[in-house]
């Protein structure tokens, strides 16, 4: 391949390295690894804000925080970690890793895609101006009615709460809709969906399910919001309201938005274990279909969270029992993965040990879920430790350990450079112990009683020892975090070049250099099998050098089922459009949190306005007829 | 189908191998716009009848008056076979006609927003959204879909006063027809709105 056609394919490609081009790029790249930074940065600050809670239970009837300001941080990290981390950080390996997987120059809607980035960025600002105020948001990351109207909480915080979970669902939502489109249009020629990456599977399925969950959130947001402000009675019992209609709407989406957290975190196992195991992944077509299962039957799950209130039997044995089947989903997954390392050759990576050690947290948090989904056992346990225990189970252990084996993965991908594995094994074993430490007791600790979301206790309760020994547990486990960040900033500059391929991977990502020309790859790859890399077929064989497009911002558009190739997709230019009209989104929600509805009706203008002239045609067009 | 023309300079080596431009991005894209936004809607009227549900004195509300709704309901449904003729205007390439379509579909649009403005005056005479529950979760719906239309009628005007509204090789791609989506979706839920929140109620109550 001559250097001129890279050269061309640079030119329109390639985003300037100035201050307007880092406004303005719509790289996918660029975006999903920015996803990714400022993910890990509200990982950081979530978790800060764990370990400050967590000095203050170390001990019974410590002082170290007043009880509203606790209220104020438990809400915080669980806001953090369950909105701002655990789902965008998995977009961001999807913006970053879909497009090259599926053999695309980018996204299908790429100013779009940074828009979304630039919203989620900005709705993460909106809610910590609250902490500055001295009022963040402390109902719970559930925001239980009536609790959190304005009679028991007069202050800023919980409109922050609805302003920026809004904003944070438009952002979210938007992603979605882009990963469908790009996923459904985009794929290489042959990338069947019988063909597809798995982790395509476990993203285009939470899609859907963003798709059509997210809503019933911002109807609660909103319903809060109006009843706050505005007088309306939706959760207003005195006037004809209900308060259990709030928790209706709320888990509504957050079951099915526990499975976007989680599924796509399968979905990079998925990709991960059979790679590290040197054979393709065992029952391929099973695991695809748990995947979409996972998300279709997550709808009906939501009342087990409500179990406690008091509901119908017949109702609440549907419930219980759905919540028990959809376990058969992630078990078939569990043992396709294990089934995977048994008849391979495991090979022992850092990334291996995070992905082993997911499948184990993963069945330790199972299994207590399917505990609580037994009703007497959940009236009992309800609002104790034990539910704390599962749902950091399932969401770190089966959260941030993908995470960090996916980091570890494909971190040689962005960065060209390999990560240190014997400081990433250590930082593993030390994660591992840590979390077991600070999260295993705490079982034990919800079985003797103690409830969650007390600020502090008396001692003589049995709690003690228990209390002190999960809050060593938490800081060696933020100690192994600190060790992989360490890790990846020394691997910068240290770390051995990775090559296109390093751990001799099957799928298209890996057939592009390290980090990825702007571009992906010269040639619009094609597929034949499952996995492009390790088949006798040449993805890139174009002899006639039909698939180049580098006439334009041009790659290749297909038909959703077969994948067999449709048109020319022309791909948008740099703009800065994006992050003008999330700015305008950004100042209509702090002006809505405010009520400052002049501020609220310019903006919206403003944003018609930045949308009309996105999509005026451009002037050039003209001279193409 | 627009033919791709591509600008090639002496070095370009090979045609692509597809002469046709994906123009459809945009209409999927809208598509699922148009689903999420239909499940706020249904999670709307689940809290409407999940609060009445568990509500004996909504049975005693005035119940919601048709001589404004159903009108209203023949304004939108007009408007949107006058967009759908639109339509078929612009694959037949007649894009003036198509252009008396959006004006005769604003137009229309205009006239359910005075209506609704007709219809809320008397309606707030003895129900607000501060009344009760039942004013609120009405309102909301009702307001909700206004927006829509308000929404609606702002993206037509844009398609409107675009310089070309005909499929083309550049993004927007089909604005006139994926703006159709959308006001075609603000005119099915106002039906569900009339059904569910108008007739429904006059229903049980007679019964």
């Amino acid at each position: 391949m001559s250097t001129a056609v890279e050269q061309r394919l640079f030119a329109l490609w390639e985003t300037p390295k100035t201050l307007k081009g880092h406004l303005s790029t719509v790289d996918h790249k660029e975006i999903g690894k920015r996803y990714i930074a400022t993910a890990m940065i509200f990982l950081f600050v979530g978790g800060i804000e764990a370990l400050i809670m967590r000095l203050q239970l170390a001990r019974p009837d410590q002082a170290i925080l007043a009880p509203e300001t606790y209220n104020q941080i438990f809400t915080m990290h669980g806001m953090t970690m369950i909105f701002w981390y655990a789902s965008p950080i998995l977009s961001g390996f999807g913006v970053y890793l879909v497009p090259l997987m599926i053999g695309s120059r980018d996204m299908a809607f790429p100013r779009f895609n940074a828009f979304t980035y630039w919203t989620y960025v900005l709705s993460g600002v909106l809610l910590y101006i609250s902490p500055f105020m001295g009022q963040s948001p402390h109902g719970g990351w559930f925001a239980y009615v009536p609790y959190t109207n304005v009679p028991y909480s007069p202050g800023w915080g919980m409109d922050f709460y609805n302003t920026s979970l809004i904003l944070l669902t438009i952002s979210t939502t938007g992603g979605a809709i882009n990963f469908i489109v790009t996923i459904l249009r985009l794929r290489a020629p042959g990338m069947a969906v019988s063909k597809m990456p798995l982790f395509l599977y476990s993203t285009l399925t939470v899609s859907f399910v963003t798709v059509f969950s997210l809503p019933s959130l911002t109807a609660a947001n909103i319903f809060l919001e109006l009843d706050r402000r505005w007088a309306t009675h939706f959760f207003d019992v005195a006037h004809g309201g209900n308060v259990v209609l709030w928790q209706h709407l709320f888990w509504f989406f957050g079951h099915p938005w526990v499975y976007i957290i989680f599924l796509p975190a399968t979905g990079m196992i998925s990709m991960i274990v059979p790679v590290f195991s040197r054979r393709p992944i065992v029952g391929y077509a099973y695991v695809a279909i748990a995947t979409v299962l996972t998300g279709l039957v997550g709808f009906g799950v939501w009342v087990h969270h409500m179990f406690a209130i008091g509901e119908g039997h017949m109702g609440m044995s549907f419930f219980s029992a759905a919540s028990m089947t959809i376990s058969i989903f992630t078990i078939v997954q569990v043992f396709a993965w294990l089934a995977t390392v048994w008849k391979g050759r495991p090979v022992l990576t850092t990334a291996m040990h995070f992905a082993i050690g997911f499948i184990a947290l993963i069945v330790v948090g199972g299994l207590s879920g399917v505990v609580t989904a037994v009703i007497p056992v959940d009236w009992q346990m309800t609002d104790t430790y034990f539910v704390v225990s599962h749902i950091h189970y399932v969401l770190v252990g089966a959260n941030m350990m993908p995470v960090f084996a996916a980091f570890y993965y494909w971190t040689p991908k962005m960065t060209g450079r390999m990560l240190d594995e014997t400081l990433g094994k250590i930082s593993f074993w030390i994660m591992f112990v840590g979390f077991n430490l600070a999260f295993f007791p705490m079982h034990l600790l919800g079985v003797l009683g103690m409830p969650r979301r007390i600020y502090t206790y008396k001692p003589g309760l049995g709690w003690d020892s228990i209390n002190m020994l999960i809050t060593v547990g938490a800081f060696i486990l933020a100690f192994g975090i600190l060790l992989s960040l360490i890790n990846f900033f020394w691997s910068l500059r240290h770390g051995h070049l990775a090559g296109k391929n390093p751990w001799n991977a099957d799928t298209l990502e890996w057939s592009t250099e390290s980090p990825p020309a702007p571009y992906g790859s010269v040639h619009i790859p094609t597929v034949v099998t499952r996995h492009p890399l390790w088949d006798e077929h040449e993805e890139e064989e174009d002899p006639s050098d039909e698939r180049v497009l580098d006439q334009d911002r041009l790659t290749l558009s297909s038909t959703w089922l077969d994948a067999e190739t449709l048109a020319l997709a022309r791909m948008p230019e740099d703009t800065i459009l994006p992050l003008l009209l999330a700015l305008g989104f950004f100042i209509l929600f702090i002006a809505l949190t405010f009520q400052w509805m002049w501020v609220a009706l310019g903006t919206v203008i403003y944003s018609f306005a930045i949308a009309a002239v996105w999509f005026w045609p451009k002037p050039e067009e003209g001279e193409l007829a | 189908m627009p033919v791709f023309t591509d600008r090639r300079s002496p070095t370009t080596q090979a045609p692509p191998p597809f002469r046709r431009v994906d123009d459809k991005r945009g209409t999927w894209g809208m598509a699922f716009f148009v689903a999420t936004e239909a499940a706020l809607f249904i999670a709307m009227f689940f809290a409407y009848y999940y609060t009445d549900k568990s509500n004996a004195q909504w049975r005693t509300e005035i119940p919601s008056k048709l001589h404004y709704a159903l009108p209203m309901l023949a304004v939108l449904l007009t408007s949107s076979a006058v967009l759908y003729w639109g339509e078929q205007q612009v694959k037949k390439q007649r894009y003036g006609a198509a252009r008396i379509a959006l004006i005769g579909t604003i137009l229309l649009g205009l006239g359910f927003l005075v209506l609704t403005y007709f219809e809320d005056m008397e309606h707030l005479q003895h129900l607000t959204p501060r009344t009760d529950a039942y004013g609120s979760i009405f309102y909301a719906i009702t307001s909700l879909h206004g927006a829509h239309v308000l929404f609606g009628l702002l993206m037509l005007s844009w398609v409107l006063v675009m310089p070309r509204c005909e499929p083309a090789l550049y993004t927007p791609h089909r604005p006139y027809h994926n703006v159709a989506i959308y006001w075609h979706f603000v005119d099915t839920v106002w039906i569900f709105i009339v059904a569910l929140l108008y007739v429904a109620p006059n229903l049980y109550n007679y019964s």
